[in-house]
């Protein structure tokens, strides 16, 4: 077979030797390991990043070069499909070559072999017995019987040729495997859209890069045509609304594609585990005809999708649909009394009052459990997790054009009896939170603690020194004026929790802290949608993989040729033999036919 | 005459001797009967409630067990073994009892103690192996033996019955014990343990367990760290994406695969070492097999490996049609799960076709080690994608 695979000089017209090196063994070794190497590239890079991250990553000197290499989107890089299609084209070819010398290989064995062929078999033997010859054939045949063969026999004169074999169709295995891999790959890069990535390198199909135009105004140039074969899309749908196009990821920007039906997302709900730990993620869709009429409806959930004429739905992600939130800002050094109010929805952007800072409500989430190691708490095997309850994250523009974002957590976590509540705020978005504890009040919220701020504030304008002495009266006074009655032990906590908390907020980069009062939650479904045809071939190709990877391994050919003559008052048997596959083993089994052979002709 | 000579042949040693399926299954009546009797039991109990997959399911490992334990006898006695302690835990929980009031659970059948009672027998047999092939001493190679299979077992033991904890408590969470790092990695060193057990019987050398089981150690190493430190031994529930029942196909065949990968690649190791003591004269290469048949051991691990690695990768492709709508979305486990195959396919070209065999061939399967480890634990602990629900 090596021979087979390899350049013969003899005969090299161009042709050939194209032909044989698209063959070659080596060239398939090599690219099956090229190919895994190149696949490494996408595991270690990131994919389909905004360009941006990238740009932060990289520098823009090496972005554009890993840009302008498609390392973004690796696997939808004409040079990575590229050796995709060479390994097919080799596979092909190897095929197409091996097919004459493999189809007859399965014809049936001629049971007469010259005696030069049987010699020349991987194991020969030849022996002179004392049997007569009928005796040493049907000893022989006996022994192939015995070992699993059906041996036939041809009689010429005093010669009795004898012919067996095994495993018939291993070659098929070798049909299946590659043929499998033809097609599945096929498939593969049909699916893979091809004719879109085609109008794409044309440029008749442009991806837009404005991600936040509405649907109408977004140009033609991006949106696909509605009978393109295959598709693979996804949309973020709030409840109550309605989608008839999908988006599809395309370098840093996004492809339209219509849909022949209209998504309406009735509700969203997330079943959730005692741990608080999400359980399902749920999505109730109902499923119009561009003219209104009803054509399907139910849910969706993970591992659960929804098919429509050949379009499958699936529940692939949620978030925020735009929550109505009613927040209370505190401007820090003020007493908590008379709070100012911010009401809005996420996404929107709010006026903090008249002074000039606007809070962009950026996003809200009704659960948060979190591992304790995330936090830095120490490990609770009882406990490994810890319910921070809802969050809502913010962006604070200032006057001056600066900006931080800020995430607040609902619940407050408790360390030694003293609870607190997280609040989390970054200088940018690349960069780590940093978070504040805010101590709670006995009667819970942050306001006995924004008092006391204001309190020492003002006793420090007042000139008072910084003492613990100072501290504890100052807190005394506040505990008298609001009537609140602590513990002593209580109050030591709050305090030290306080001052603690005082020299986080040093750099913290806005007057104000916002507590959310009230909520009214909306979901948003990420849904994908997909139109898959190549997909029977593929599960047809997977079969026939397996089914060939298991004969090539496990139902080796053996043959078997020998001949047996009339020799003086004995027989000659010369028993010639090979097996294309695990030749070690069957080396040992001929070596044992061998053995037997021998002393049945030593006996007598 | 016909007789005689038929009774002659049957001097050819049995293995090369074929039997009929019936003749096999006859051979084996009490293994057929027994595992048949389980599989009815279970249709007839639970039948009611099964759907298409579970059928799925039950056929695979019912035929998966069948073959396997009529290929290798000793995996006859190993499900045995580990099946009626397993039962008896699951019985003992369905009595009321529980690790605090009962001593048998908690110190040998509950899941965790179960798996700790693994780990200390790999790590002893480890030594034991190591200690065979310094001294060469036969005895410490049976016990060697002994060992690994006491852990093999213990390691079945503790999954089963961990598989019935995660239902107590919470019915919601129950699932297969290899959804996390640490269920995997129970299932990484007994099925790593228990196929070397077979090639070690298959090459009738028990040196090679030297260069195996360190590895197993290495893993039952980190497996306690997982335990005492990360407290990863937790049962939880599974995230949406899990709730699958083609994880209990999926996972168990990946690591048939991952198994005979890394076997194959330490006798790999061994077989370059072997060669090197030829060279530099050392006692080593007369303690291993002969380079052919290290040769021919790794291969066919490699081919085993190969099958299952396969089925394995399709099987997760499907799954993540049903569950993510892409039979491939290149995340990170994926992929490395295709680079894995790409290069074990290089390899078996490279062996059977062009005939390669020797050093360059050991290289090759030895440093596939570092790929194939990549995908199973460095893709969990480096990379995010879809799969990071294995992370630490
Ligand atoms: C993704 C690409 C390929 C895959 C997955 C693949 C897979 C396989 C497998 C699993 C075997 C069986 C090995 C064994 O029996 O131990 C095999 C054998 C073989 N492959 Fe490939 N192969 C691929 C590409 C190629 C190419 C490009 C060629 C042509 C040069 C080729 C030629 C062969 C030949 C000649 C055999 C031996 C068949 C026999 O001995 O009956 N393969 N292949």
């Amino acid at each position: 077979m090596q021979t087979d695979t390899m350049v013969r000089p003899a005969q090299s017209t161009r042709l050939r030797l194209l032909v044989s090196f698209l063959g070659s063994m080596r060239l398939a070794v090599s690219l099956l390991v090229l190919l895994a190497i190149a696949s490494v590239i996408g595991t270690v890079l990131s994919q389909q990043q905004p360009y941006e991250n990238y740009q932060l990553q990289f520098g823009s000197f090496w972005f554009q070069v890993f840009r302008d290499l498609g390392l973004y989107n690796v696997y939808r890089t004409l040079w990575y499909t590229g050796i995709v299609a060479f390994l097919v084209l080799s596979t092909a070819t190897c095929v197409t070559r091996n097919s004459p010398r493999m189809l007859r290989d399965m014809r049936a064995l001629p049971v007469r072999q010259k005696r030069s062929a049987i010699r020349g078999q991987e194991h020969f033997v030849s022996q002179d017995t004392a049997l007569s010859a009928d005796e040493m054939v049907s000893r022989l045949t006996a022994l192939l019987r015995r070992g699993g063969f059906r041996p036939r026999l041809e009689r010429d004169g005093d010669t009795v040729y004898v012919a067996a074999r095994k495993g018939r169709f291993h070659r098929l295995g070798y049909f299946l495997t590659h043929l499998a891999i033809i097609l599945i790959c096929a498939a593969a890069l049909y699916n893979a859209d091809i004719p879109v990535k085609w109008a794409e390198w044309t440029g008749t199909l442009r991806p837009a890069t404005n991600f936040d135009l509405p649907l109408g105004e977004i140009p033609k140039s991006a949106w696909m045509p509605e009978n393109n074969p295959a598709y693979r899309g996804i949309i973020t749908l709030p409840e109550g609304q309605t989608a008839n196009a999908v988006f599809e990821l395309a370098g840093n920007g996004y492809l339209v594609q219509p849909l022949p039906f209209r998504i309406h997302l009735r509700a969203f709900h997330v079943r959730y585990y005692s741990t608080g730990m999400p359980r399902d993620f749920v999505s109730d869709v109902v499923l119009y005809s561009p003219s209104g009429k009803v054509l399907k409806s139910g849910s969706i959930r993970v591992n659960h999708p929804m098919a429509y004429d050949g379009v499958e739905i699936y529940q692939s992600s949620f978030s925020d649909g735009g929550s109505l939130l009613h927040l209370q800002s505190y401007l820090l050094g003020m007493p908590a009394a008379h709070p100012g109010m911010l009401s809005g929805r996420v996404g929107q952007t709010l006026q903090a009052g008249n002074s000039g800072y606007s809070v962009q409500l950026k996003d809200f989430s009704l659960y948060n459990v979190l591992p304790r190691s995330a936090l830095g708490e120490k490990p609770d095997p009882q406990h490994p997790m810890v319910n921070l309850g809802p969050s809502y994250v913010y962006i604070v523009h200032d006057p001056h054009g600066g900006a931080a974002e800020f995430k607040t957590y609902m619940n407050p976590i408790y360390r030694a009896g003293q609870g607190y509540f997280i609040q989390g705020y970054r200088q940018s978005l690349g960069a780590e939170y940093q978070y504040v504890y805010l101590p709670v009040g006995p009667n819970g919220g942050v306001a006995l603690f924004l008092d006391y701020l204001a309190a020492l504030q003002v006793a420090a304008r007042g000139g008072a020194q910084a003492s613990p002495e100072i501290f504890q009266q100052i807190f005394q006074m506040l505990l008298h004026q609001e009537n609140v009655t602590m513990s002593a032990a209580e109050q030591g906590r709050f305090v030290q929790a306080s001052l603690d908390a005082l020299t986080q907020l040093r750099d913290y980069p806005a007057p104000f802290l916002l507590h959310l009062q009230s909520f009214d939650h909306r979901w948003a479904a990420g849904l994908q949608v997909t139109k898959w045809p190549g997909t029977v071939p593929i599960y047809w190709g997977c079969v026939a993989l397996v089914l060939g990877i298991f004969i090539l391994f496990y139902l080796p050919q053996k043959r078997v040729w020998a001949l047996v003559e009339k020799n003086g008052a004995g027989a000659r048997l010369e028993l010639g033999a090979s097996a294309d596959r695990n030749k070690d083993e069957f080396a040992r089994e001929f070596a044992a036919w061998e053995r037997l052979l021998q002393d049945s002709a030593s006996k007598h | 005459m016909a007789e005689n000579v038929e009774s002659w042949a049957k001097e050819l040693p049995i293995a090369y001797q074929r039997r009929s399926l019936g003749e096999n299954l006859r051979r084996e009546a009490l293994w057929v009967a027994g595992l048949s009797a389980a599989a009815l039991y279970i249709l007839a109990q639970w039948g009611a409630q099964f759907g298409y997959w579970q059928y799925v399911v039950l056929a695979s490992w019912y035929v998966a067990l069948l073959l396997g334990g009529m290929a290798w006898r000793p995996l006859q006695w190993t499900v045995l073994a580990t099946a009626l302690p397993a039962l008896a835990a699951v019985w003992l929980y369905a009595h009321g009892q529980t690790p605090a009031n009962d001593w048998l659970l908690r110190y040998v059948l509950q899941g965790l103690a179960a798996v700790l009672w693994m780990s200390a027998f790999l790590l002893l047999a480890t030594l034991a192996y190591l200690a065979h092939a310094w001294t060469g001493q036969a005895a410490v190679g049976r016990w060697a033996t002994r060992l690994t299979w006491a852990g093999v077992i213990f390691g079945f033991i503790g999954l089963g019955v961990r598989w019935r904890e995660t239902y107590l408590g919470h019915p919601s969470w129950g699932h297969i014990p290899v959804s996390n790092l640490w269920e995997v990695f129970v299932l990484f060193c007994a099925s790593t343990s228990l196929f070397y057990l077979y090639y070690e019987s298959k090459a009738e050398n028990r040196s090679l367990g030297a260069f195996v089981m360190p590895l197993v150690a290495a893993a039952v190493g980190f497996l306690l760290w997982l335990t005492l430190i990360q407290h990863m031994n937790q049962i939880e529930p599974l995230i949406p994406a899990l709730q699958s029942f083609w994880m209990k196909l999926h996972v168990p065949m990946m690591f048939v695969g991952y198994a005979n990968f890394t076997v194959a690649s330490l006798i790999g190791l061994a077989y370059l070492l072997g060669n090197w003591s030829t060279r530099h004269g050392g006692a080593l290469a007369a303690r291993l097999p002969s380079p052919e048949q290290m040769d021919e051991v790794m291969y066919r691990a490699i081919a085993l490996g190969f099958l299952f690695f396969t089925v394995a990768t399709i099987l997760g492709a499907v799954w993540a049609a049903r569950a993510w709508g892409g039979f491939w979305s290149w995340d990170p486990k994926e992929t490395w799960a295709l680079i894995v195959w790409l290069n074990y396919a290089g390899y078996l070209h490279a062996r059977v076709v062009k005939g390669w065999r020797g050093n360059s061939m050991a290289w090759w399967s030895f440093l596939s080690l570092w790929v194939v480890s990549f995908c199973f634990l460095g893709v969990n602990l480096f990379l995010s994608g879809l799969h990071s629900y294995g992370k630490l």
